[in-house]
């Protein structure tokens, strides 16, 4: 199959701007993309600097956008992608490129990772053979197990795209895999540390990192889990945050109280109702929504009829959680 | 074809705009609803699933009870939620069963797993007919430029928003602007988070998204943006003065709900459709249907 190569080339030694060349290829429908790189570099430019190291989709190394979209070069057909006999090849997005298509994944991926420091500790005390763990015990983990930490769910991330600090959907499912193993001793303590500022709650769930991930491991419901844990576990927020907690034991007591949502009592709750600077904050926008009718009266919401039976609901969940 | 109709929380407190236009642009069109009434809200994906599962287990069980199978909702988020939900309920029928017998039972009520649930946009381009509404449009939108804004909760995740068979879903409100004889104007961010989820949690990046977004539909030279979610037109419109001012730029971009839009072209007036609540003033869209009228 002929195809035409767009390849991102950036060389910061020489001092030169970022530039796409182009280079013809003639391979197999077989072929995958890092094929085609592979056949660039050994036939035609040697100078070309690319990831590759599995070739089967195992180990994440040659995460790149092409076409537009994060894909790994490994796996993908040239054939698959093709558009109008044109492949177009480049870094992944929101990270420092090193050369051509080598970017530099410690700040972007492997300082987050170790942020949520993914290994098990032990729960003690230890026993004296292997730890056995019974094969349904490690159902949930296996979800999150085969991640090869390629970092497309983090490429295709809303929230980094504006705010490279958040720790991002990759490190967090990473979190996921530590949390729901039955051998770890740190449950509660690691639920408080992806709970800190940048971490599960600062998620949007845009469910846009599942779209991205290319062995399907679906990073926003592994997210939504740790969530879900920590809140089974009594956090809310970490240490350092408590307008988290704030927020959601102020939406929470909202739908408890009136079966539906006291937007007004929410906002005030949320800032804290001693906060006196973050009350002031609100004041602009309650004055512009005022006139408009736009600012519903807080702790004047009227019971929704089935306000009872919701708050029972709510009542015998959170007694099944604690 | 009868709906059990799901307002949700926000079209009756900060939007309380939505609500009624919703309701004309049903009554225009035929649609017959009836208000479930005594349900809760979703949880918006705040409330841990924990919590919000069975109080929407409750609620579809309640659309069963009145001996409807459809729900119609006007809140992206709403149906982000039920969606989700209601795959649960249905592909993992213990899941429902243990739902049911723990917090159903003693209303005497059972979720059997029947109900459909759909946005009044999915409503209108997969049972009503796109065709049928045209007879309706009393005024082509004719020269208005909108940029349409889905937000997420109505896109992803795609394997169950928009599965196999239901991928149009990914361009009905182009679809749908196309026959109002609305212009599209196609920006970047249109089925990206409109930022509301994080801005307790994270203002400042819940004001950089609200600022990316409208930013990019004025540079595209939109007059309005259209949204089938309240949330995203909160956070959009009512915050857009805020998101400004972080920016240090102007932007005055107009975001009009969904049903709204419906209401203008056929033929109520903005009065009629409330459009004076909106915080930024939508004056430009007024001026441009007025050109629209006269040529």
């Amino acid at each position: 199959m002929e195809t035409t190569f767009k390849v991102y080339r950036f060389d910061p030694e020489n001092g030169s701007k970022p530039d796409f060349a182009t280079y013809q290829v003639d391979l197999p429908d077989s072929a995958t993309v890092m094929d085609g790189l592979r056949h660039i570099r050994d036939e035609q430019d040697p100078s070309l600097a690319f990831r590759a190291s599995c070739e089967r989709g195992s180990c994440g190394d040659c995460a790149l956008r092409i076409n537009k979209k994060g894909r790994l070069g490994c796996t993908l057909k040239i054939a698959k992608t093709v558009k109008n006999g044109v492949v177009t090849v480049e870094p992944i997005r929101n990270i420092p490129v090193l050369k051509d298509l080598v970017y530099d994944l410690e700040g972007f991926l492997w300082k987050k990772i170790k942020s949520v420091q993914p290994w098990i500790t032990p729960r003690e005390p230890e026993p004296k053979g292997e730890y056995v763990v019974a094969e349904e015990q490690l159902a949930e983990v296996r979800k999150a197990m085969s991640c090869v930490m390629c970092g497309l769910c983090d490429e295709g991330c809303a929230v980094i795209k504006i705010d490279k600090d958040f720790v991002g959907p990759a490190a967090l499912t990473k979190a996921y895999r530590a949390v729901f193993d039955p051998r770890d001793g740190q449950h509660n303590e690691r639920l408080t540390l992806v709970s800190e500022p940048g971490g599960v709650w600062d998620c949007t769930h845009c469910f846009e990192a599942n779209g991205h991930c290319p062995l399907n491991l679906e990073p926003t419901d592994r997210l939504f889990e740790v969530r879900d844990e920590a809140i089974r576990q009594g956090i809310r927020s970490g240490t350092r945050n408590p307008k988290v907690q704030r927020h959601y034991d102020s939406f929470l007591n909202s739908v408890k109280r009136s079966g539906w949502l006291d937007e007004g009592r929410l906002a005030i709750e949320s800032e804290g109702l001693t906060n006196i600077a973050g009350l002031a904050k609100l004041l602009p926008t309650v004055i512009r929504a005022i006139p408009k009718g736009k600012a519903p009266l807080p702790y004047f919401h009227h019971k929704r009829p089935g306000a009872e039976a919701i708050r029972r609901i709510i009542d015998k969940a959170q007694r099944s959680e604690a | 074809m009868k709906y059990a109709f799901y307002p949700g929380c926000v079209s009756r407190g900060a939007c309380p705009e939505l609500y009624p236009a919703s309701v004309k642009v049903a009554e225009t069109l035929g649609i017959e609803i009836e208000e479930v009434t005594d349900v809760g809200c979703t949880g918006a994906g705040v409330l841990s699933r924990d919590l919000s599962d069975p109080i929407n287990a409750r609620t579809l069980a309640k659309v069963e009870a009145m001996g409807l199978s459809s729900l119609m909702t006007i809140c992206s988020t709403c149906q982000g939620v039920f969606t989700q939900a209601n795959h649960r309920f249905k592909n993992e029928p213990e899941y429902r069963q243990k739902i049911n017998a723990e917090y159903l039972a003693e209303e005497g009520l059972e979720y059997k797993g029947t109900v459909e649930v759909k946005h009044l946009l999915w409503v209108l381009m997969e049972d009503y007919g796109v065709e049928n509404l045209k007879p309706y449009i009393r005024r082509k939108l004719t020269g208005l430029k909108v940029a349409p804004f889905y937000g997420c909760y109505i896109r992803r995740p795609t394997s169950i928003i928009a599965p196999k068979g239901l991928s149009g879903r990914k361009t009905y409100l182009e679809d749908l602007l196309d026959v109002l004889g609305a212009e599209s104007v196609d920006s970047s961010g249109k089925s990206k988070c409109c930022g509301f989820p994080i801005l307790t949690v994270n203002e400042e990046n819940s004001m950089r998204m609200v600022s990316d977004h409208t930013g990019d539909a004025k540079t595209k030279g939109a007059d309005c943006m259209v949204t089938p979610c309240p949330l995203c037109h909160l956070n959009l419109d009512a915050n857009q003065p805020t998101a400004e001012k972080r920016a240090g730029t102007q932007i005055g971009m107009p975001i009009i709900h969904l049903p709204q839009l419906l209401g203008l072209a056929f033929g109520f007036d903005e009065k009629e459709m409330e459009l004076q609540r909106h915080i930024v003033s939508t004056e430009a869209v007024s001026r441009q249907l007025e050109v629209s009228i006269r040529s």
